[in-house]
């Protein structure tokens, strides 16, 4: 039986450690602003008609939506990298140790690793939405719910990652490596008509796409959306389970205290 | 009353190397019982297997009716565990630490906001509870490890070596605090490689070394129980021999001579007051001229260096 309370316990801890990491916070602000104000204006002038009718008219608007999904993902996996700063202290036997279940400790940490992401981007993401213009508040909503489950996904994933490599400099190299893949096949930059068609296969089943896609058709940008609402939240569901069920797999048969590197 | 604490061959292996090795222990509900060894001894592995931080490679242990193996989140709601090194964030505060940790032991607001309060009086950390611990001693460290059991206060307590780097006016106070813990009714598992620590704390001691538990009692049945029970320590001018070493040895009644140095030895004999003039004229017989002798009780050194042949610090080199 899973106490939500306790659930609640271990995300809040998470969201709490988070937003001590001032420097992190600020510079991903920097680094936010500076691609919506420098890459993402110029590139758009950049861009012949037909390339902007492809992303919905703007592709100004196309970039800023993809952007905060790259943030919203690149925040979420922090994660992992808090799970090697707390194995360097001890702190995961100490998180083994409490009278919680490895089940709420896996969906405490999914839930508060995407909830304290999502408070991070949100206002960034109400600047992108005021500079789109919504016009379906309700159609927000839903997609906004739906960002949540890919974000306590993206955690799932990274705590499954961080718990089964268990060395900080592989995990952090991987997660660079990975980032470089997953955004770049993804139609958060840039549409999937101009891909090469290996990479539009990987792209259409890439969980960044049906999340840019579902905050553009939230944002009434339905026409820049590669996939079916509802198809785009089923997937994103399957996401969230997959690495929660992964995480929570790994905590209560494989992982002990020590042993890390 | 049954156990409270169970271990059945409880085992623990690192690759080739046992850290716990078949263990067979159990510890009574309301007792405090010391696990004295050396570091290495398997100390701490024990308690992680308890807590279920680490799993057994081989046997079991039972917490109350729990196998650790089988439920351990049930097992893990009656333990609490103060941890040798403190597990502690750089980014945290003492405030913090505590009130998560009330938190997640199911106390109310109202109850964390008194007993945090408490609690940090108690370690006297009140006036530093707002202080990132990364600025803190070690002795510091320590008292924030040791108030989460106090502020948990859980059937089964496990403290892993609490007064380490701790002043002595610090060690006598934690050491209150753990025996008003039980005294409140929950039971203390203590690891301790400090002798007195064990001796004037635990109800009884179990003393491991290599991954095995040697034996176990109340400390006075165990330096009662090792023949020679009389400890006579020798200071010598020079270094003895090993032949004289040897001769030594054979003098009748006494058991065992220890070299601490080579000019110092500890030697257990029974019925000190007939020996000890054949030990003085065996030494001036071998020219060996004595700078000292002091009689002194048995203790759990001695219980221990009747076991393995070694002092507690020799084995802690080894």
């Amino acid at each position: 039986m899973i106490s939500l309370k306790k659930v609640w316990t271990v995300a809040e801890r998470d969201i709490r450690m988070f937003l001590r990491y001032k420097f992190l916070l600020i510079m991903r602000a920097i680094w936010f602003v500076s691609q919506i104000a420098l890459f993402g204006l110029v590139v758009n002038r950049m861009f012949r008609p037909d390339v902007q009718s492809a992303v919905g008219g703007n592709y100004f608007n196309y970039y800023a939506a993809g952007i905060i999904i790259t943030m919203l993902y690149s925040t979420t996996v922090f994660i992992g990298y808090d799970i090697y700063e707390e194995a360097d202290h001890g702190v995961i036997e100490y998180l083994l140790s409490v009278p919680v279940s490895r089940k709420e400790l896996v969906l405490g940490r999914s839930i508060g690793g995407g909830l304290r992401s999502f408070l991070y981007v949100g206002p960034m993401m109400l600047f992108v939405l005021y500079l789109i213009g919504v016009s379906n508040v309700l159609q927000l909503f839903a997609a906004l719910l739906s960002l949540f489950l890919f974000t306590f996904g993206v955690a799932g994933f990274s705590i499954t990652l961080a718990v089964s490599i268990k060395s900080s400099d592989r995990f952090d190299i991987l997660m660079g490596v990975i980032d470089a893949l997953i955004v770049r096949l993804s139609t958060t930059l840039y549409p999937i008509a101009y891909m090469p068609s290996p990479y539009q296969g990987i792209a259409s089943i890439n969980p960044l796409t049906f999340a840019a896609d579902l905050f553009r058709w939230g944002a009434g940008l339905e026409s820049a959306a590669l996939v079916p609402p509802m198809l785009a939240v089923l997937s994103i569901v399957v996401f969230f389970s997959m690495f929660t069920f992964f995480g929570i797999f790994l905590h209560e048969r494989k992982l002990e205290g020590g042993g890390w590197q | 009353m049954p156990p409270i604490i169970r271990m059945v061959n409880l085992t623990k292996k690192f690759g080739e190397f046992t850290a716990v090795d078949h263990l067979n222990l159990e510890v009574e509900e309301g007792e405090i019982l010391g696990l004295l060894g050396p570091n290495g001894a398997g100390k701490t592995t024990t308690l992680l297997m308890l807590t279920t931080v680490i799993k057994p490679t081989e046997g079991t242990a039972f917490v109350g009716p729990y196998d650790v193996g089988q439920e351990p989140d049930k097992a893990r709601t009656l333990i609490g565990m103060a941890f040798q090194e403190p597990k502690l964030l750089w980014v945290d505060s003492p405030w913090d630490i505590l009130n998560w940790h009330a938190k997640v032991c199911g106390l109310s607001a109202e109850e964390r906001k008194k007993k945090v309060r408490w609690v940090l009086e108690q370690v006297e950390l009140w006036n530093d509870r707002l202080k990132s611990v990364h600025a803190f001693s070690g002795g510091m460290r320590k008292r924030v490890e040791i108030a989460k059991i106090l502020i948990q206060r859980p059937k089964i307590a496990i403290v892993d070596e609490p007064t380490a780097q701790i002043d002595i006016v610090g060690k006598h106070r934690i050491w209150n605090m753990l025996r008003e813990l039980r005294d409140e009714g929950s039971t203390i598992l203590l690891a301790t490689n400090e002798l007195y620590e064990a001796d004037v704390l635990s109800d009884r001691v179990a003393i491991m070394h290599k991954g095995k538990l040697l034996v176990c009692d109340e400390p006075k049945k165990l330096k009662d129980s090792i023949p020679g029970g009389d400890v006579v320590e020798i200071a010598l001018e020079k270094d003895i021999t090993t032949a004289a070493l040897a001769k030594l040895k054979e003098i009748p009644r006494v058991v065992n001579v220890l070299t601490i140095k080579q000019n110092q030895l500890k030697i257990y004999l029974n019925q000190a007051e007939e020996v000890l003039p054949k030990i003085t004229e065996f030494f001036m017989k071998e020219r060996l001229q004595v700078k000292s002798i002091r009689m002194s009780e048995p203790s759990l050194d001695d219980v221990f260096a009747h076991y393995t042949g070694l002092t507690i610090e020799e084995a802690q080199r080894e």
